[in-house]
């Protein structure tokens, strides 16, 4: 213990180590922070999306700090419900009907026009649906009526969704514009939003007594929470946020299994000598020529992409990998150390030998060895999300990273969606190098002379 | 030079050894859950179903019969392929199990037919179509190592000379930057460079079309290989430079190079000889597992800069799930693993008088 | 006769993350052609600093590095490195290092190693050098097709003597030997021992051996120097010194050395020499001293006692 201590007090020397700690304690609390407030079933089930879990949101929006930094005013997401936003006003028309008349009046003021338009339904009735148009008035006074339809009670939530955006009517009215600009830039100069008010009348026939109808008016903006969103419009953070314990526990898993197995396999090797040393070293030959991550590929394609197949296939193959070397070359030393000589005149037994004295002696040196393992691994994993082998339930940055590429965020100019997992995947790398280089010119004694 | 060619052939004998092991265990984890079998069984049914109902003379046969007929010949050929029987026979007759006949085809390189790619000139043999891909790699492949390679040590060089400076320690702080693979770096770039600024093609191996004049033809192939040459070079240079510099003040400090500036050796021959030359066995085998875990990388490196050589190959085939050519590709990448170890032993044979005959890799 | 090496007031300090070692503190003395000075002290009293200081084998933590040296007459710290690594390297003074074994390059031949410095120095081309080496081994002992071999295909002792025939090669003046025999066993210390008195009779060499083996060095010293925590405390004839010390400590020294015949009780210094960083005021011996008194907390001066023998003693003055 009094050794851990000593060891952080010297790190704190390098600069580079303590922002290396910093950065590792921030990403640990987030992991931390993260399994707690959205459990393993949770974020799998906001991953997989489906139904109404994110209609609310827009699609591929930017993060919403965005708007700090750029001149123009872009616009959230708003949503206005009948309720609290709207004037309803009933009417009784002939015997069992009734019209509802639902009048929404907002301003908009942001610079861009929502990125989506949508209005949602939320009817009560038995069997006779209910008849519904819209009439959208503009701040210049040009009105348009459109939307005529039947409400059906459709989705589980009783909520049945009509995109304005994509209206037959507008689409073909607005022609090379699409309808949001139609309705919110100003005519003369169609680039430009015209800033103002809005009024939108709703008119729903309900044929039934009891018969009640809600409505939602939805603004999609262009900028959403922290991270933006992607293609389904999930919460980018959902995945930021659940990559990181996964990187972690993965990298860290990855790194350890392999460090165990094969400091184990060359001390035995070192130890024994002879048949056992010759070996061990075939077996590091024909672990180098198997190529890790083709194997991986193929698990992942003929077998399986849970992340358990693949980090179980990755400690299997790393029972002996080529840092066997050099833990052997570290062994060799030791070996003729004085003091295993004498734990072998008083009768020592092999086994006790090595585990007991010649690998616990070893163990600063494998220290800086296994941090700096970690991010590889981390990589690993993000590299076969990339390639389109990744866990297909679980949310991680590779994940991202590798939606973003397969529909072409870079071309789209959606570039926060490149450049927020890869951001995570660099920063959890550089903590782990920089503490890991740090420990190196701790422990390494060559190193220590410089 | 006895001694050397010794080692070398007993050097190419363990590393084929050690080859043979690796594709025969590759060819198990492929055939995991039976799953290459179930394509091949598949596709024998196929050509077989394919080749009865188009077969004037069997046109007068009932359905009936002909599934009869398609059955009997289907299950003739499964035995004949061997699939009826287990897939590793540990018996006397293991040399007739599967396994072992897929051994022999992959060491003779006979890696079958692909289901879905093809290459540019039609055919549809795997190792023709690898063979087509196998020059771009090496092509960037090897451009990329050797500029990382040759830059490094003479930065390292003049770095150990001048440690403690704002560059050494510069050099130390920029390491980590390493960490992130080439791809990494190519996304960035090709966001940069390609997409923002618009200076630099998005990937490819040269424009489309191609220029018909040679000189225009290289230029462009030159261009396009920029991006993917400082990708490679960024995710690997800062590491290289600083383990180098590190090799390099560790053995500068070495007895024999104080007895050397004692005898007045001057600066560059003490560098050469005394510094140089006696580092060059540990770093060629620092830089051999750099080649080969690049050798991974060049997988998605490729395939985000569309490179036309094995790794997009390896993407492209797990797009459409090519099984045979990821197979085949997985042999390969085995075989180029096996040369670099043997290349990188013989290297350090010459550059090191220190291996005894009969040693094992020295890398 | 003018003395072959003249040292005056020679510092070296070294910068280390717990302070500035004073390893070397104001050492002065002379030394004739054709003598053999032994310098003992025990480990870390700065003879192996000494040399290098000499031989300008700085390490890249020099804190200080001051006085005056003349080497055959030439006022050696005023050449720069180049000049100095020009005519004095191997052309004045040569160096057999402590754990020669390491002292080889172990990818590069033997010989060529031993010829390097006539390649350098004399610009001899590579035939004519590998004879000399070939005399030079023959000199030592070491058998003549060595000449091809590899460090690591050598004896350590065979080592030793290469290094020496190194040292050797381009006839220097003085030959500085930093443990020369310490790594190796009884029988080979002997005969290197025997070779070195032989050489320096047929080369007319002058030597520096820096020893803390009192016993073996005893054959080959005519000159004597100890050092004590990076001063010179005793200096003068190795008779005097081996049958009559004068200072507390050299006869310490020599009290805890065996004789062979006599039934001796050997004896030893208590304590620790003191650390160099910030070295204590006055005499640094003191503190382990058992002539001690009142003065001995002031730095002692040093006393000639005539006929060349100087001591750093308040005992004395």
């Amino acid at each position: 213990m009094k050794q851990l201590r000593e060891t952080f007090q010297e790190l704190t020397r390098f600069k580079s180590a303590l922002v290396g700690l910093g950065i590792l304690a921030v990403i640990v609390a987030l992991a931390i922070y993260t399994v707690i407030t959205i459990p393993y079933g949770k974020a799998v089930r906001l991953w997989r999306g489906g139904e109404d879990m994110w209609r609310y949101n827009p699609v591929n929006a930017k993060p919403a700090w965005i708007n700090y930094f750029t001149p123009r005013k872009l616009p959230q997401t708003r949503v206005l419900r009948s309720e609290e936003h709207a004037q309803m006003e009933e009417e009784t028309v002939g015997k069992t009907s009734r019209k509802v008349t639902i009048t929404y009046q907002f301003r908009y003021t942001a610079d861009l026009p929502p990125s989506e338009l949508a209005l949602v339904y939320k009817p009560a009735f038995k069997k006779k649906r209910p008849l519904v148009s819209v009439t959208w008035v503009t701040p210049d006074g040009r009105e348009y009526t459109f939307g005529r339809i039947t409400v059906k009670s459709v989705s589980v939530h009783g909520r049945y969704w009509y995109s304005i955006s994509r209206d037959q009517k507008l689409v073909q009215l607005f022609g090379t514009q699409n309808v949001e600009e139609g309705l919110f830039c100003r005519v003369d100069d169609m680039k430009r939003v015209q800033k103002g008010d809005h009024r939108v009348v709703i008119t729903a026939y309900l044929f039934e007594p009891d018969a009640s109808i809600e409505t939602e008016l939805v603004l999609y903006g262009t900028v959403h929470g922290l991270a933006g969103t992607d293609h389904l419009r999930r919460d980018i953070m959902v995945g930021l946020l659940w990559g990181t314990p996964v990187a972690l526990s993965f990298g860290l898993a990855a790194a350890l299994g392999t460090m165990i197995t094969s400091v184990i396999i060359a001390a035995l090797g070192a130890w024994f000598g002879g048949y056992a040393d010759s070996l061990v070293q075939r077996l590091t030959e024909i672990r180098m020529i198997i190529p890790t991550l083709p194997i991986l590929i193929m698990v992942g394609m003929f077998f399986s992409k849970s992340i358990w197949a693949i980090l179980a296939t990755l400690l299997v193959l790393n029972i002996i990998e080529s840092s066997v070397k050099n833990y052997r070359a570290i062994f060799l030393q030791e070996k003729n150390a004085p003091y295993i000589e004498a734990a072998r005149s008083y009768g020592a037994g092999h086994m006790r030998i090595i585990f007991r004295y010649l690998i616990p002696r070893v163990i600063p040196w494998l220290i800086p060895s296994f941090v700096l393992a970690v991010p590889s691994y981390v990589f690993l994993e993000a590299a076969l999300a990339v390639l389109g082998l990744g866990d297909p339930v679980l949310p991680t940055w590779g994940k991202v990273l590798s939606d973003a590429y397969g529909r072409g965020a870079l071309f789209q100019g959606h570039y926060y969606w490149v450049l927020e997992p890869a951001f995570m995947l660099m920063v959890t790398g550089f903590g782990f190098t920089m503490i890991g280089h740090a420990l190196d010119r701790i422990f390494n004694p060559r190193l220590r002379e410089i | 030079m006895i001694r050397l060619a010794r080692y070398t052939f007993m050097r190419a004998i363990a590393i084929f050894f050690a080859l043979v092991i690796g594709i025969f265990l590759t060819i198990v984890v492929a055939n995991m859950g039976g799953y290459v079998d179930k394509i091949k069984k598949a596709q024998v049914e196929e050509s077989i179903s394919m080749s009865v109902f188009t077969n004037p003379a069997y046109k007068n046969l009932t359905t009936e019969e002909k599934r009869e007929l398609i059955d009997k010949l289907v299950a003739l050929e499964l035995e004949r392929l061997g699939l009826d029987k287990p897939f590793i026979r540990l018996d006397r007759n293991f040399l007739r199990s599967r396994a072992f006949k897929y051994l022999i085809d992959a060491l003779t390189l006979n890696l079958g037919f692909a289901e879905h790619i093809h290459s540019t000139s039609g055919s549809k043999r795997v190792w023709i179509i690898i063979q087509e891909r196998l020059p771009y790699s090496v092509l960037l492949f090897t451009s990329a190592s050797l500029i990382v390679f040759f830059t490094s040590i003479y930065v390292a060089l003049v770095l150990s000379r001048r440690y403690g400076s704002i560059w050494d320690r510069l050099s130390v702080s920029l390491a980590p930057l390493s960490t992130a693979p080439p791809w990494f770096y190519g996304v960035i770039l090709i966001l940069i460079f390609a997409a923002s600024l618009r200076l630099l093609p998005f990937g490819g191996f040269v424009s489309i079309p191609p220029p018909k004049n040679p000189f225009a033809y290289a230029l462009s192939v030159i261009l396009h290989m920029i991006l993917p040459l400082s990708a490679w070079f960024i995710s690997g240079i800062f590491a290289s430079v600083y383990s180098w510099r590190t090799f390099f003040l560790i053995y500068s400090s070495e007895d024999y190079v104080e007895m050397a500036r004692a005898k007045g050796v001057p600066g560059r021959e003490l560098e050469r000889r005394y510094i140089l030359r006696p580092t060059l066995p540990p770093i060629i085998t620092s830089f051999a597992l750099m080649l080969i875990s690049a050798w991974m990388g060049a997988i998605i490196t490729e395939s985000v800069f569309k490179w036309p050589g094995l790794g997009s190959l390896y993407m492209e085939a797990i797009n459409s799930f090519d099984t045979p050519v990821i197979v085949g590709l997985t042999m390969i990448y085995a075989y180029l693993l096996g040369i670099t170890v043997f290349v990188l032993d013989f290297i350090y044979a010459l550059v090191d008088p220190r291996i005894k005959v009969g040693g094992g890799s020295a890398i | 006769m003018e003395a072959l090496l003249k040292v005056e007031d020679l510092k070296l300090y070294f910068r280390t993350t717990k302070g500035v070692v004073q390893a070397v503190d104001g050492v002065s003395f002379e030394l004739a052609s054709h003598t053999a000075m032994v310098i003992v002290g025990e480990s870390g009293c700065g003879k192996s600093s000494l040399a290098k200081a000499i031989l300008r084998l700085l390490p890249r933590n020099t804190h200080t590095y001051t006085g005056k040296i003349y080497i055959d007459g030439i006022d050696v710290m005023s050449l720069n490195d180049e000049q100095f690594r020009r005519q004095i390297r191997w052309q004045k003074i040569s160096y057999v290092a402590q754990a020669a074994m390491n002292a080889l390059n172990p990818v590069i031949k033997v010989g060529f190693q031993v010829a390097e410095p006539l390649l350098i120095h004399r610009r001899m081309r590579k035939e004519e050098a590998l004879k000399k080496v070939v005399e030079a081994f023959q000199i030592v002992g070491v058998p003549t097709d060595f000449v091809d071999r590899y460090p690591f295909e050598l004896s350590g002792g065979m080592r030793q003597r290469a290094v020496i025939a190194m040292a050797l090669v381009t006839n220097p003046k003085l030959v500085i030997l930093d443990e020369p025999t310490s790594a190796l066993d009884v029988l080979t210390q002997a005969n290197i021992m025997n070779a070195l008195k032989r050489i320096k009779e047929e080369f007319e060499l002058t030597y520096i051996l820096i020893t803390h083996d009192i016993a073996t060095s005893s054959e080959l010293a005519e000159k004597a120097m100890v050092m004590y925590a990076g001063q010179i405390v005793e200096l003068g004839n190795a008779g005097h010194f081996y049958l009559e010390p004068l200072h507390p400590y050299s006869q310490k020294l020599m009290a805890s050395v065996p004789t062979l015949r006599e039934d001796k009780e050997l004896d030893f210094i208590p304590g620790q020499p003191p650390s160099l960083i910030n070295p204590p005021a006055g005499c640094r011996f003191a503190p382990r001293c058992p002539q001690r008194f009142s003065i001995c907390d002031r730095e002692p001066p040093m006393v000639d006692c005539g006929d060349g023998r100087k001591i750093k003693c308040h005992l004395y003055t």
